[in-house]
């Protein structure tokens, strides 16, 4: 199996002049097929469509997370609104101040293994899938390639030699 | 002047000389330019000063005059040691926090208590790392109070440089002084001590003046402080107890170290070896790795370059053009040293200046006092002003600019991934007559106390 027959092809995606705001409405309902389920992360394209980024979930929570609380154990000392009001505050930036820019991509070619590789080596839960322009057109998620393995192991049959 | 005469005539110009000059001149536009990172410049310059045979290898790993001084670079390692080990234990999280109840969550009472715990703390453990403890705490208070940070860092950063010239662990350029002019711990308290404290009063009234009008912050906002517990700050109790009692072991040992002959590195590094082993830490290896190895080596690498100029001469040329220019006034030349140190370290590295300032004051005094040698001539009662002129010059200068010291830098970082940038004219604007006021009192306090009460 390769990375274009799981992917869930290119339908939501963000622009790197995206705020925030537009992020959040659109991760939390962006379709997979025809439903609207949200999803816990997207591509960023720049005007060309070309991927220049990705926004998380977890990028949203760094968003509201203030650099000084890295430096030092400060957990015990916030207090009750700060999120609310962090979120409040960066609305409005763009979602390229935010973004991962060290995206881990994958060809729509590649086999699943390698798939696997880049998922379990740098620790992403997702694959933006390129064809040979590099032009995106699909996502691989860690939960369709779950779905994958889980087939393989309930129906034997189906297995690596396909 | 006659004798200044003869002794220019010591020095040879050839080959070797103009060879090592440019060397040095070239590091040091390099380092002012930032245009490749200031260790990369010190290490490379120091191989070619090796490898174009200015000083031998010897000299450069052994020699006293010429080379690496270790003094200062395992007194540094062993501070960083016993920092890394104590900041788990949440003690600098607690002294904030603690600060910011101290101050009932007033805004004027936080700055001027941050600043002075700030400048105590700095007294005692490097400046920049000083800053790093307790500007982020400070940037959750500005946010609790819905405070602007940007005076609040601005004032830290220039409290941890003045706090840091109390003592001489308190600023790498003291370190170096002390090194050099083997003078000890209680030199520095005994002559530096008091001015500091004076230079710190003056300070905090005048971030009054400045900054006191301006803040006012709602009653609601305040419980938000209140309400913290700084109990909960202190993760490791254990740790922190040993911590502590090493650490007044190490100040303890910092303290007569002069009257037991032992040099400060070797107070240090027992005290970062003794914590190693109480804290009963199985992987000392993220201990070590996080000493800053860059600070670290970029002291190796300038002071083998400064060993080059050192011993083709170039610093007792300049040493001799600088008494000619004062004609051997003394007080002339204290008064010079700092003012000219402070506007230079407003402006550079103090680091690399104080490491040049060092031989360069030695080679002058050896023209003073051609018969006299050790501490007889590096504590030649018409010297040691020099000594104090240089480090409150050099350690308050630093205070000028948005790069005059690394404090700054830090805090300037900080700013900006808040959101708030604070230029570089902004910085000035309270850094620069901040400085002057500083070296002011200074000045008086040289002047007063070295040449009127000699005392």
């Amino acid at each position: 199996m390769k990375a274009k027959d799981l992917m869930i092809p290119l339908q939501d995606y963000l622009k790197t002049d995206n705020t925030l705001k537009e992020a959040v409405n659109l991760l939390r309902a962006a379709k997979r097929g025809e439903e609207k389920v949200g999803v816990k992360g997207l591509p960023v394209l720049d005007e060309k469509g070309k991927l220049t980024g990705m926004v998380s979930m977890g990028d949203i929570l760094r968003a509201v997370y203030p650099s000084y609380m890295s430096m030092m154990n400060l957990g015990d000392f916030t207090w009750d609104g700060m999120v609310e009001s962090l979120a409040k505050q960066v609305a409005d930036k763009q979602v390229e101040t935010v973004m991962t820019k060290n995206v881990i991509t994958i060809m729509e070619d590649d086999p699943l293994m390698e798939c696997v590789d880049h998922m379990i080596r740098n620790k992403v839960q997702r694959l933006p899938v390129l064809d040979k322009s590099g032009k995106v057109v699909g996502m691989l998620y860690e939960r369709d390639v779950f779905f994958a393995i889980v087939k393989a192991m309930l129906e034997e049959n189906t297995g690596g030699g396909k | 002047m006659t004798e200044g005469v003869a002794a220019t005539s010591q020095v040879v110009m050839g080959t070797q000389f103009w060879i090592a000059t440019a060397l040095f001149i070239l590091a040091y536009g390099l380092i002012v330019s930032e245009k490749i990172h200031k260790t990369i410049v010190a290490i490379f310059g120091a191989a070619l000063m090796i490898v174009l045979r200015i000083v031998t290898q010897e000299d450069a790993f052994h020699s006293m005059d010429l080379g690496i001084d270790w003094n200062v670079i395992f007194l540094l390692i062993s501070m960083m040691i016993i920092i890394n080990i104590m900041k788990p234990t949440g003690v600098f999280e607690y002294i904030a926090i603690k600060s910011a109840k101290v101050a009932k969550g007033k805004p004027f009472m936080i700055m001027a208590i941050f600043s002075v715990v700030t400048a105590v703390v700095s007294a005692f453990l490097d400046n920049v790392t000083t800053v790093l403890l307790i500007a982020p705490v400070t940037l959750l208070i500005c946010q609790a109070l819905e405070l602007d940070v940007v005076p609040f860092l601005i004032t830290e950063a220039l409290a941890s440089n003045i706090g840091g010239t109390a003592t001489l662990i308190g600023d790498p350029p003291n370190i170096m002084i002390a090194s050099k002019a083997q003078l000890d711990f209680m030199a520095f308290v005994y002559h530096l001590t008091p001015v500091i404290i004076v230079v710190l009063i003056a300070y905090v009234i005048s971030i009054k003046f400045i900054f006191g009008k301006k803040m006012k912050v709602r009653e609601e906002l305040r419980q938000r402080v209140m309400a913290m517990d700084e109990k909960e700050a202190i993760k490791d109790p254990v740790l922190l107890k040993k911590s502590l009692v090493v650490l007044a072991i190490t100040i303890g040992g910092f303290i007569v170290h002069g009257m037991l002959h032992f040099e400060p590195a070797t107070i240090a590094l027992f005290g970062a070896g003794l914590l190693l082993l109480v804290s009963g830490t199985k992987e000392p290896h993220h201990i070590l790795a996080e000493a800053e190895w860059a600070t670290l080596f970029f002291f190796m690498g300038l002071f083998m370059i400064i060993g080059g100029v050192v011993k083709v001469g170039l610093i007792k040329w300049m040493s001799i053009k600088v008494l000619e220019l004062t004609q051997g006034n003394l007080f002339g030349t204290s008064m010079i040293v700092m003012w000219f140190s402070a506007f230079a370290s407003a402006f550079i590295d103090n680091i690399p200046y104080v490491a040049t300032m060092n031989p360069l004051i030695i080679d002058m005094a050896k023209q003073l006092w051609p018969n006299l040698s050790g501490t007889q001539l590096l504590h030649h009662p018409d010297l040691m002003p020099m000594w104090w002129a240089l480090s409150l010059g050099a350690c308050l200068g630093g205070n000028g600019t948005a790069i005059g010291a690394s404090a700054n830098v830090i805090v300037v970082g900080m700013a900006e991934k808040m959101g708030k940038p604070i230029s570089f004219k902004k910085f000035m604007l309270y850094g620069m007559p901040l400085m002057i006021e500083s070296v002011i009192i200074c000045t008086v306090y040289v002047w007063l106390r070295y040449y009127v009460l000699k005392i």
